[in-house]
């Protein structure tokens, strides 16, 4: 089914390994634009829950305001039905409310003579379904201040619906590996050597999943790459298979946009001409 | 080599800081110079005086007299000072409240006030020859050094100094005055007690016949007060001494002090001047010379002699008026020539040397000294100034006595009776006696008010302030050593040359560039400057067993022998060869400690060259010399050597340069040379020269951690960066300075990549992504204080009261408590309440307003009492909290000195990409790299890189590799390890096409230093704004919203574009705009006047030219309104401006 325009069939992916926090699969039989895409979506556009607004009721601990604030929105928060949340621009609220926000809050003192560490474990969540992110049963959080004796810390936080065009911390990855053409067969870059290329530059693991290239084949100006390595490691607050799903996803509402767009132009022209008696 | 960042360790020591030592304990040796100077004011040596006792014993005796009675001189009443003490910081004795006395640094810092103790004097007097009285009597109380002994922080260890409020490393060393940490800066000055030969073309000035050689030794009192002596040559081949008393000169002939010290005779004299070598005709003419010009004066004995000096110098002298012209004389020779030495006979052989110098050197047989190389320099301490001034004070107090006395005799000589013990003591409480007071100021301003001069050069610039922008900074306050400002005024550009000599003393990359440079240098971190007086009473027994001749036979008639000083003492002579050999028997027994000969001893053996510096052999015992350590081949033991000595000794850097036979010493390493900041710059030996000093310079401009003490500091400024992080890459110092304990900065992915353009001339691309996550977020700390009474008039009651009065609306009282003050973390902008009180007499509150262009958050607020902690509240300290998240402008740096602009914050999509999906958090140009040859840079990216994957520290101290061993291949063999490329580089891809980049990029981890200078400072923008009320032109300066100047440059390159448009919109729409009536008839600008119409319908102006009294004429035109000004100016002056008006 091959011809100059690549496969027919489409683009397959492959799941290599799928672990709680990572995946890696083989997008393959697309174009690098596609592939791209994905990757781009998979860092910046898939929508996450993260703690956006921080109201501070008392704060007498060694850590600035803001200083907490920032610590707090980092903090992942599982967002697997983030669907159910809106956008706050979206919303019909002036502020947030419930359907746009999950609210948490937390209030530590420490009355003991040891240091008392706050963790995100202490963060109530207003929606169960919205917990700050926990590897397992053990996990102790992720520490946000120490308290001494006679500390207290007593805040409101909101946290909202966004992606991490605006704000790195609704970013559901912490980084996308993307490789393609392991071999350099395309001759897309030119590795400097000194000496030796095989001895300078180690094979990526990738490599393994290929033919390596005849030494003395013609070189194929024509070839374009078809197989993209993808590999991704989650914050948490999403599974890696929901990261891909739902990126795939975001890059279909997006055409799915333009297309209604479209379509709304092609009416309006439609009608423009029959306003003119054609 | 360490491969650890040893958190653990670092972790348990700040949870529990240790009763029994130090952290870091090398941190304590850094201020070791400061601190031991100071002790040493109160002990000095093993016995239990001090330079104080030794200043108080010098000073002597003062006399006055009455003029009662028959023999014309009258009653004497005599007093001096019997002793001095200086008591620890307490609280003033009005509280009566407090259970614990003591003062801590920590509360005056808070509290803005000075550290200081009270200091009090043993008065004695006794009328004529009567019974001493005795009187404690109080003189201020003096700003005393941290963790002097002195300090309540003496002898304590971390866990004290934590609970104390310090820093758990606090090193001390510093004064507190007015709650601002000052430091006496370490000054250089000639080496004391040794002979300098010196060729000066402004000793010619010194009057007719005086040629530019001379002779100059500084010489210095067991108290460490100091006094030059120059033996000038006269062009006619006499010699005469000079010496300053009092900041005046005075020259003697060199011959009338010869006598004058010892009964002797001119056969002797010529004995000792000529030394048997009678073949020398240049010598023996001017011995002959010097002889016979002296018989003029007519003086052949010593009597004699002192009898004429001391006629002459009794009024200079202001000696005791019972005192005889002979005794006059031998008071002017103890107090002003060659006063390091007590005895007769031996200034009259240091004499004879000088002159056997200075011959020498005008017929050219020696060279003269550089003054200019450390060889021939010491270090002035802070201490021993803080001695020499409390000295001079005091001498100051007891003279003010006396005129006291001479005041009341002359008015009032009734009222005078020496006999009643209470006219003495009602006199001591007359004069002003804040001694205390005195130094406080000389403290907190750095300016020497001084009779003497204290034979220094320099009246001002002696304290710096000790800035915690970081611990860089602030750590090089301490050993930061300038060369005096006199030198900085010098057009000659010699004294900042980089010497030979000054190899492993002074450091050779840290001096900032521009004006000071060369000037204001740092101590290698290995450099020592000795304070103890060292046990040198075995040297004359040791000499001697070693075949040096005795100085009692001060002829020797040997000209081929050399004279062996000790601290510009004589000892003895011998030949040179033997000189050579006791120089080397003493190395040895210094070394290996036997005889007892003290390891700070320096054995400068000079030997004879042709024209060549003065042959000799010089020891030196005296404290303020630098010294250093170095490793004695013989025997592999630690050699302390000095600066002078260094000159004529065989020391190899490293192993291969070792010459078997003639070095005798090896450094220990070759670090041992830099400072401690340079040494913190990572691979510096792969750097070209420059670039290590100007990291030297931004090391210490970066937002770093200014101290763990946060809460308990009141600096008025203080930049924090929030996310410092340990460097992966560093020297092995970094560890031994605990600078972990005070990051400076980030680890940073950094890619050299050409992206976007925005990476262009030095400028930075930041991962906007990285940004929001808190790299290089910042925090500057700002504190105001509002201090009511100042508004108090002095004498009358408080009259204003913190807090809020009825009425105050709600705005106010959404920031500001009952109290008057803000709520802790409210946040206040421009013209936001900052506090508030009460003014009685009208009953109104008046609201103190917040200043500041940016938004800051208030971090503390700080009541401060006063001193007897009985008056109410009248002083606040407010701490607001700026933040400063990086923004574009922001200023960033490498430790390469590789500083570039943020330039954007680019998306993190966009940024490129490697395999393994790591984007970099800093893109740089790669223009950066080839002119400026920072190749350290690339190696620490390698390294960074290498000790980023395998998990380890990265040693980074420079001169580790070598050509056989280099370091790309040590780091290169580690990313292999890991998979990654040998040379750093890695394949990577566009972020925005996905497409892999044509080259690969050189990708690895560098630790940015984020520098102070930021955009929020600095940032100029106007479009209208404050105008000028004279020109109607737009103001200047930042502060008052003005604008930048459009000067004449400017204007000529507009000119010569011709784009006149763009010309008068600058000039002309933009500043001055100005309509102005104009008379065409006349031509002249100000005689249009307005006059009123006569109608009762309108009140139309009219406008009118007074002198063609028409308003026919009258015809608006825009001008520049400095025209009209420049026409009115004219007219003032009678000239006439008149325009040609055309349609």
């Amino acid at each position: 089914m091959e011809n100059a325009y690549g496969t027919l069939s489409g683009p397959n992916i492959t799941i290599r390994e799928l672990q709680k926090d990572k995946i890696s699969f083989i997008l393959s039989d697309t174009d690098l634009s596609v592939a791209n895409s994905l990757r781009r979506v998979m860092i910046a556009e898939v929508p996450t829950i993260a703690i956006d607004m921080v109201e501070i009721e008392t704060n007498t601990t060694v850590l600035a305001d803001e200083f907490i604030a920032h610590r707090l929105g980092m903090i992942p928060i599982e967002s697997t039905d983030v669907e159910r949340i809106k956008y706050t621009r979206d919303c019909t609220c002036s502020q947030y409310c419930s359907e746009c926000s999950v609210e948490l809050t937390l209030h530590v003192k420490c009355t003991d003579d040891r240091t008392r560490d706050v963790t995100s474990r202490e963060l109530i969540s207003s929606n169960p379904q919205f917990q700050p992110v926990l590897t397992d049963k053990n996990d102790s959080g992720i520490l946000i201040v120490k308290l001494r004796k006679g500390h207290e810390l007593s805040i409101k936080c909101i946290a909202k619906k966004g992606v991490a065009k605006e704000h790195a911390k609704w970013s559901p990855v912490s980084g996308v590996a993307f490789e393609y053409d392991p071999y350099n067969k395309l001759r897309h870059t030119h590795y400097w050597i000194e000496e030796d290329e095989k001895k300078e530059w180690p094979l990526s693991k990738n490599a393994a999943l290929e033919a390596p290239p005849d030494p003395n084949a013609p070189f194929d100006y024509n070839a374009k790459p078809d197989r993209f390595y993808f590999s991704s490691e989650t914050v948490g607050s999403l599974q890696p298979e929901e990261v891909v799903s739902m990126a795939m996803k975001t890059l279909l509402d997006k055409l799915a946009y333009v297309q209604m767009q479209l379509k709304e132009e092609v009416d309006m022209k439609k009608q423009d001409h029959t306003s003119w008696g054609y | 080599m360490p491969s650890t960042f040893r958190t653990l360790e670092r972790e348990e020591a700040f949870r529990n800081p240790s009763n029994k030592k130090f952290g870091t304990p090398e941190l304590q040796e850094v201020v070791k110079p400061h601190l031991e100077s100071f002790d040493s004011l109160t002990k000095f040596g093993n016995g239990d005086t001090g330079l104080l006792d030794l200043a108080v014993k010098d000073i002597g005796h003062k006399t006055v007299f009455d003029g009662v009675g028959e023999d014309g001189l009258g009653n004497k009443i005599t007093y001096w000072i019997e002793g001095i003490s200086i008591a620890k910081p307490a609280v003033n004795v009005r509280d009566t409240t407090s259970l614990h006395r003591e003062i801590y640094p920590s509360e005056c810092r808070e509290r803005l006030i000075t550290y200081k103790g009270r200091l009090q004097a043993t008065i004695n007097w006794r009328f004529n020859d009567g019974p001493v009285n005795t009187e404690l009597k109080d003189l201020g109380q003096v700003p005393l050094m941290i963790k002097s002994n002195k300090c309540h922080l003496y002898g304590l260890y971390s866990k004290g100094l934590v609970e104390r409020h310090e820093e758990s490393e606090e090193m001390g060393g510093y004064f507190i005055v007015n709650g601002i940490e000052k430091i006496i800066r370490l000054l250089i000055v000639p080496r004391r007690n040794h002979v300098v030969a010196i060729i000066r073309n402004s000793f010619q000035n010194r009057g007719p016949t005086y040629s530019p050689y001379g002779c100059s030794i500084r010489c210095t009192r067991p108290d460490q007060t100091s006094l030059t002596n120059t033996v000038h040559y006269l062009t006619d081949g006499n010699a005469m001494i000079r010496f300053a008393w009092r900041k005046q000169e005075y020259m003697i002939p060199a011959i009338m002090i010869l006598k004058a010290l010892i009964d002797t005779s001119d056969k002797e004299i010529f004995d000792a001047l000529c030394q048997g070598d009678t073949k020398n005709t240049f010598l023996t003419d001017r011995i002959e010379l010097l002889l016979r010009s002296f018989k003029v004066y007519n003086l052949y004995t010593r009597e004699s002699c002192l009898r004429y000096l001391g006629d002459k110098f009794r009024v200079v002298m202001d000696v005791a008026e019972d005192m005889t012209d002979v005794q006059v004389g031998e008071e002017l020779l103890r107090k002003a020539v060659l006063v390091h030495l007590k005895e007769g006979r031996d200034k009259f052989n240091l004499l004879v040397f000088m002159i056997r110098k200075l011959y020498s050197l005008v017929s050219g047989e020696c060279c003269e000294d550089n003054p200019d190389s450390p060889q021939h320099q010491e270090v002035l301490l802070g201490g021993h100034l803080y001695g020499m001034i409390l000295k001079e004070k005091l001498f100051d107090w007891l003279s003010s006595i006396k005129a006291q006395i001479r005041t009341d005799i002359r008015l009032k000589s009734s009222k005078v009776d020496f006999m009643n013990n209470k006219y003495f003591t009602g006199v001591m409480t007359k004069v002003p006696s804040d001694v205390g007071g005195k130094l406080s100021y000389f403290l907190a301003t750095g300016n020497l008010v001084s009779n003497t001069g204290l034979d220094l050069q320099q009246a001002t610039g002696y304290t710096i302030v000790a800035e915690k922008l970081n611990f860089y900074r602030y750590i090089s306050h301490f050993r930061c050593i300038h060369r005096g400002a006199f030198f900085a005024e010098l057009k000659t550009t010699t004294v900042r040359k980089l010497l030979p000599e000054a190899w492993g003393f002074l450091c050779p990359v840290h001096t900032p560039d521009g004006s000071p440079c060369g000037l204001l240098n740092h101590l290698a971190h290995k450099c020592k400057v000795v304070n103890e007086p060292l046990d040198v009473s075995m040297m004359p027994r040791l000499l001697a067993s070693l075949g040096v001749s005795q100085p009692v036979l001060h002829t020797i008639n040997r000209p081929d022998y050399v004279c062996v000083q000790l601290d510009g003492k004589i000892v003895g002579w011998c030949s040179i060869k033997s000189a050579l050999k006791v120089s080397q028997s003493l190395r040895f027994w210094k070394v290996t400690g036997q005889h007892n000969v003290p390891a700070d001893l320096e054995i400068g053996y000079v030997p004879t060259s042709h024209g060549g510096q003065y042959p000799g052999l010089y020891l030196f015992s005296t404290p303020a010399r630098m010294m250093r350590p170095v490793k004695y081949l013989a025997n592999g033991n630690t050699d302390m050597i000095g600066s002078f000595e260094q000159v004529y000794m065989d020391i190899a850097c490293l192993q291969d340069e070792v010459i078997p036979g003639i070095s005798t010493h090896i450094e220990f390493t070759p670090t041992n040379v830099l400072s401690i900041v340079a040494n913190m710059t990572p691979f510096s030996d792969f750097n070209q020269s420059p670039r290590n000093m100007y990291q030297c310079q931004m090391g210490k401009q970066t937002m770093g951690t200014p101290s763990t003490a946060l809460n308990h500091r009141t600096d008025n400024k203080m930049y924090r960066l929030q996310s410092g992080q340990t460097p992966v890459v560093r020297p092995d110092l970094h560890n031994l300075y605990g600078f972990d304990g005070f990051p400076n900065g980030t680890n940073a992915i950094v890619a050299v990549i050409s992206y976007t353009g925005y990476d262009m001339e030095d400028a930075m691309i930041l991962n906007k992504s990285v940004h929001e996550r808190g790299f290089g977020y910042g925090t500057v700390y700002k504190a105001e204080v509002v201090d009511l009474s100042d508004l108090r008039v002095t004498g009358e009651p408080i009259m204003h009261h913190f807090g809020l009065a009825g009425g105050v609306n709600k705005k106010i009282r959404e920031k500001l408590d009952e109290d008057g003050l803000p709520f802790i973390g409210v946040q206040l902008k421009a013209g936001d309440p900052l506090c508030a009180y009460v003014d009685e007499t009208t009953g109104q509150t008046i609201i103190k307003k917040y200043k500041g262009p940016e938004d800051g958050l208030v971090d503390e607020v700080r009541l401060i009492g006063d001193d007897a902690s009985s008056t109410e509240l009248q002083k606040v300290h407010i701490k607001l909290r700026i933040t400063r998240s990086p923004i574009i402008g922001d200023k960033f740096s490498s430790r390469h000195g590789q500083k570039g602009v943020c330039s954007q914050k680019w998306p993190a999509v966009d940024m490129p990409f490697t395999e393994s999906g790591m984007q970099p958090d800093v893109i740089i140009n790669p223009h950066a790299f080839p002119s400026r040859m920072t190749i350290g840079m690339f190696v620490e990216s390698l390294a960074g890189k290498a000790g980023a994957l395998h998990g380890i520290a990265q040693d980074s101290t420079p001169f580790k590799f070598n050509e056989q061993n280099t370091a790309a291949d040590y780091f290169g063999e580690q990313l292999l390890a890991a998979g990654y490329n040998y040379h750093g580089n890695e394949a990577m891809y566009s972020g925005i096409t996905g497409e892999e980049l044509k080259m690969d990029i050189y990708i690895g981890v560098v630790y940015y230093q984020r520098l102070r200078h930021m955009v929020s400072d600095k940032y100029q923008v106007r479009t209208t704004g404050p105008v000028h009320n004279l020109t109607m032109q737009p103001v200047k300066g930042r502060k008052r919203a003005g604008g930048i100047r459009f000067g004449e440059m400017e204007r000529d390159s507009l000119l010569a574009h011709g784009v006149s448009f763009l010309l008068q919109d600058r000039l002309m729409n933009c500043s001055d705009y100005s309509q102005a009536h104009v008379c065409r008839l006349c031509g002249s600008l100000v005689s249009p006047i307005s006059t009123k119409v006569a109608s009762s319908v309108s009140s139309r102006r009219n406008v009118e030219c007074r002198v063609c009294n028409t308003s026919k004429g009258i015809d608006v035109v825009a001008i520049p309104y400095v025209f009209r000004y420049l026409t009115t100016e004219l007219m003032s002056m009678g000239i006439k401006l008149t325009l040609g008006v055309k349609p």
